[in-house]
């Protein structure tokens, strides 16, 4: 861990593609940024893709290579692990109240080398592949992880010292308590992204009962070269899928679970994920249950048509309700609307449900900033100053503003440090400290 | 195929407590997730659609808003909250009015005032006939001062008169709902290929199965086996009551202080009338489910008309036995101000027809399937949505 200034110009919240592209962009001008990840490693929830539509370029080659810069950045200190308790204005800026949870691992002093982890004897379902695979109670987040610091998960550690007698260095470390790092920053940007829906939000559509409906990252997980199985698998018995079903809109676009608003990004993954599956397993079919295709973006419209022209079945329908065979099949309810409206049942060996995004922190008085109707952070002139939230010096980006892919998160953390430098240039100016 | 758009369809609509077709944006998702569609009955999206198209002729000769038990699983669910289950209960009260040719049901579904006038004209109209100078009622209880004594309703309502004129008022009610009934079936056949007679005549079964059980309510997903099973004590109940009072109310109404045999038919029925109707009142007040959460005056009057039907009869007969006479002239008079309006007003007018055009609906619905059976294969009968070209 690097040597904690008492002061940065800037403070970027959220490690994920938006903010380590913030952090950058900020950095790139000279300021001095302090970026803070929640989770034990950065690169959000990108790192985790496989590829990325519509260019089908892979995720990582595009992720790893930033969350490298953003870790050997001179102008850049990165804090993993650690969260916000609390944020608020002073004269001279923020005053900022972080708290570092504890690793159990002394993170200058470990090397990575993941004996630990093999000496451990708990097995931990791995929360990077949702569950797909395992880890043990004491492990390096994955693979492309930055740090390549190990985690120790106390919920589950067994306390036998197994990995403290393996480590070569010494950095096991179970006194750890939880650090409160005070700093000052001169502007803020928010980009603390987002999750999904819960997998069984809709209860109808079995999530989280049925074993083999699946949560798209998941699927992400499953086609990955890194992934947990290195192919795609159903996870009930390992079979090849040879039918495989997306529902969309399973959580957004339903005022019924509270999410009226449509995620953006999913009839787009779904898409891609198909072409990537017919690809790999030609004789798989995919077919896409849906209210309607949105292919919003430039190339968007032309990939879907790649993806109906590569087999992919498109239907107009949206799923009531799924149900589960004895052999966990799936069968899936539906009206054929093109079809005359008739009501049908279809079979699928898999499932995965297009879940809803959703703000992935809320502020909840951490910080003073008002989020929007939907639950995502108020941009008080969305035309105007899109990165602007509603309090001054607080910067936004990236799908805390609102769902979006991945090119336009990138854009937006581009607009918000370019009005974070400008606003500490004012600052600065207003201070008589140009330097 | 052209279609002209209506759109004061969706506005008529409104007034019949559908005003959520704007809402939806015909995803499917009602039609897939009710546990009652098959084949060719496929609700409530098309329905919706053609509300939002204003099909008027489509509408007329749907069955759908009759196949639907409004179990509320397709509003739980709907994306849009377009509550798709209150739009199959207000296309109900639509059809009723559009196949009442007298215009009496649409003025009572339309205006809660149209509607509480009626119910009173009814009922001032029986308390008339019990008041005013003739040989009936209190007038003929002038004549006979020894029955303001003790009961004898021989000297109030003499049954031989109460059953000649209940006789009567059946048969006008039956008449015209008959009636109304015979326009739906009209307007269902000028829809689709025609049906050959024998394909009716088979099916009739079907008519008096779902007439007398009502059973396919059981097939919805949620809440069936309560309400239909509720449903079902409440028809036994008041066809007991319509079976004493229409058939054996020489025994039944027993006109001095005696008791008949018949009065534990009577029992039945007044207990399981008072429990189910106040069950479903208490449930309308709840709004727990989503079969009790819209209930507009015509709900209301319904269940409560039939309440108070009970109630009163229960405590006429107490009266009677008590040896209470002025008292059970005037609970006399009351029972019919509350009965004679609820089967005037509901039975062919009103919520109570459905007691024919659900058994109805699904005797057309098994008419047609038995001749599209028949067709030969091959055969593509045009296409089920209008809209495409």
């Amino acid at each position: 861990m690097a040597e904690i200034k008492q002061e940065y110009d800037g403070l970027v919240l959220g490690a994920g593609i938006a903010g380590m592209q913030a952090a950058l962009d900020l950095a790139g001008q000279g300021f001095d940024v302090l970026l803070v990840e929640r989770a034990p490693s950065i690169g959000g929830v990108m790192v985790g893709l496989n590829k990325v539509f519509p260019t089908l370029d892979c995720s990582s080659c595009i992720c790893t290579p930033r969350m490298a810069e953003v870790a050997h950045h001179e102008r850049i200190t990165l804090l993993t692990y650690t969260e916000l308790k609390h944020l608020e204005r002073t004269a001279r800026g923020f005053s900022v109240t972080l708290v570092k949870k504890p690793r159990y691992v002394v993170e200058e002093d470990c090397i990575g080398c993941a004996k630990c982890e093999l000496a451990c004897n708990v097995v931990v379902p791995h929360e990077f592949d949702y569950g797909l695979g395992a880890h043990a109670a004491v492990y390096i987040p994955h693979g492309n992880a930055i740090p390549q610091v190990a985690v120790l998960d106390p919920q589950y550690c067994m306390f036998d010292g197994a990995c403290a007698r393996a480590c070569p260095t010494d950095c096991i470390d179970f006194t750890q308590q939880p650090e409160e790092i005070n700093v000052q920053a001169g502007a803020v940007i928010l980009a603390t992204g987002l999750k999904l829906v819960p997998l069984d939000v809709k209860k109808e559509y079995g999530g989280g009962k049925y074993v083999n409906v699946m949560n798209p990252l998941a699927m992400e997980r499953l086609q990955s070269p890194n992934g947990p199985y290195g192919h795609v698998m159903r996870p009930s018995d390992g079979k090849i899928p040879r039918s495989i079903a997306y529902v969309q809109c399973a959580g957004s676009r339903d005022k019924s679970i509270g999410v009226p608003y449509c995620s953006r990004i999913c009839c787009m993954y779904a898409l891609k994920q198909g072409i990537m599956i017919r690809q790999h397993l030609p004789e798989t079919e995919v077919t896409i249950y849906h209210m309607d295709i949105r292919a919003f973006g430039k190339g968007y419209e032309q990939f879907y048509r790649r993806a109906v022209g590569e087999g992919i079945r498109v239907v107009k329908a949206k799923v009531a309700r799924i149900t589960e065979e004895p052999n966990k099949d799936l069968k899936l309810r539906v009206e054929l609307i093109d079809e005359g409206g008739r009501v049908a049942e279809i079979r699928h060996d898999l499932v995965v449900l297009s879940q809803g995004v959703i703000p992935g922190w809320k502020p909840d008085g951490a910080a003073p900033v008002r989020i929007d109707e939907d639950g995502f952070f108020l941009i008080p002139e969305m035309a105007a100053r899109p990165a602007n939230s509603s309090h001054e010096g607080v910067f936004v980006a990236g799908v805390a503003t609102g769902p979006k892919d991945i090119p336009d998160a990138i854009v937006e953390a581009g607009a918000a440090a370019m009005e974070a430098a400008m606003y500490l240039g004012r600052s600065q100016a207003r201070a008589g400290g140009v330097q | 195929m052209s279609v002209r758009v209506d759109p004061s369809v969706q506005a008529e609509l409104t007034h019949y407590g559908g005003d959520t077709a704007v809402k939806c944006f015909n995803c499917g998702n009602c039609t897939a997730a009710c546990a009652l569609t098959d084949q060719d009955a496929v609700f409530p999206r098309r329905y919706i659609r053609y509300i939002q198209l204003g099909l008027r002729e489509k509408m007329l000769g749907s069955l759908d808003p009759w196949l639907c038990y409004y179990c509320g699983d397709c509003s739980d669910t709907c994306p849009r909250e377009a509550q798709p289950g209150k739009l199959m209960m207000a296309g109900r009260r639509w059809l009723i009015s559009m196949y009442d040719w007298t215009g009496i049901s649409r003025l009572m579904y339309r205006s809660p005032r149209w509607e509480a006038s009626f119910i009173a004209i009814v009922a001032l109209a029986v308390l008339a006939l019990f008041t005013l100078p003739s040989d009936f009622g209190y007038g003929l209880l002038a004549a006979h001062p020894e029955a303001r004594e003790s009961v004898n309703l021989a000297y109030f309502a003499p049954k031989d008169v109460v059953h000649r004129w209940d006789n009567v008022l059946g048969l006008v009610l039956g008449a015209l709902l008959l009636s109304n009934a015979g326009r739906m079936v009209y307007r269902v056949s000028r829809q689709g290929p025609p049906v050959p007679l024998s394909c009716y005549l088979s099916e009739l079964g079907v008519m008096i199965v779902q007439g007398l059980t009502q059973i396919r309510w059981r097939g919805c997903a949620t809440g069936a086996r309560k309400h239909w099973l509720r449903h079902f004590f409440l028809v036994t109940s008041y066809v007991s009551m319509f079976a004493l009072v229409m058939i054996f109310l020489h025994w039944f109404q027993v006109e001095d202080t005696g008791f008949h045999w018949t009065a534990y038919i009577g029992y039945y029925a007044t207990a399981v009338l008072l429990v189910t109707t106040g069950w479903i009142i208490i449930d309308r007040l709840r709004k727990r489910e989503q079969i009790h959460k819209e209930s507009d005056l015509t709900d209301w009057a319904f269940v409560g008309l039939l309440f108070l039907t009970g109630l009163s009869g229960i405590l006429l007969h107490i009266a009677r036995l008590l040896d209470m006479p002025m008292t059970t002239y005037a609970l006399y008079t009351a029972h019919l101000m509350i009965d004679v309006p609820l089967l005037v007003l509901q039975v062919p007018f009103g919520k109570w027809s459905h007691i024919l055009y659900r058994p109805l609906a699904l005797y057309l619905l098994a008419a047609r399937r038995r001749a599209e059976s028949r067709r030969p294969a091959g055969v593509i009968e045009g296409s089920p949505l209008p809209v495409r070209s």
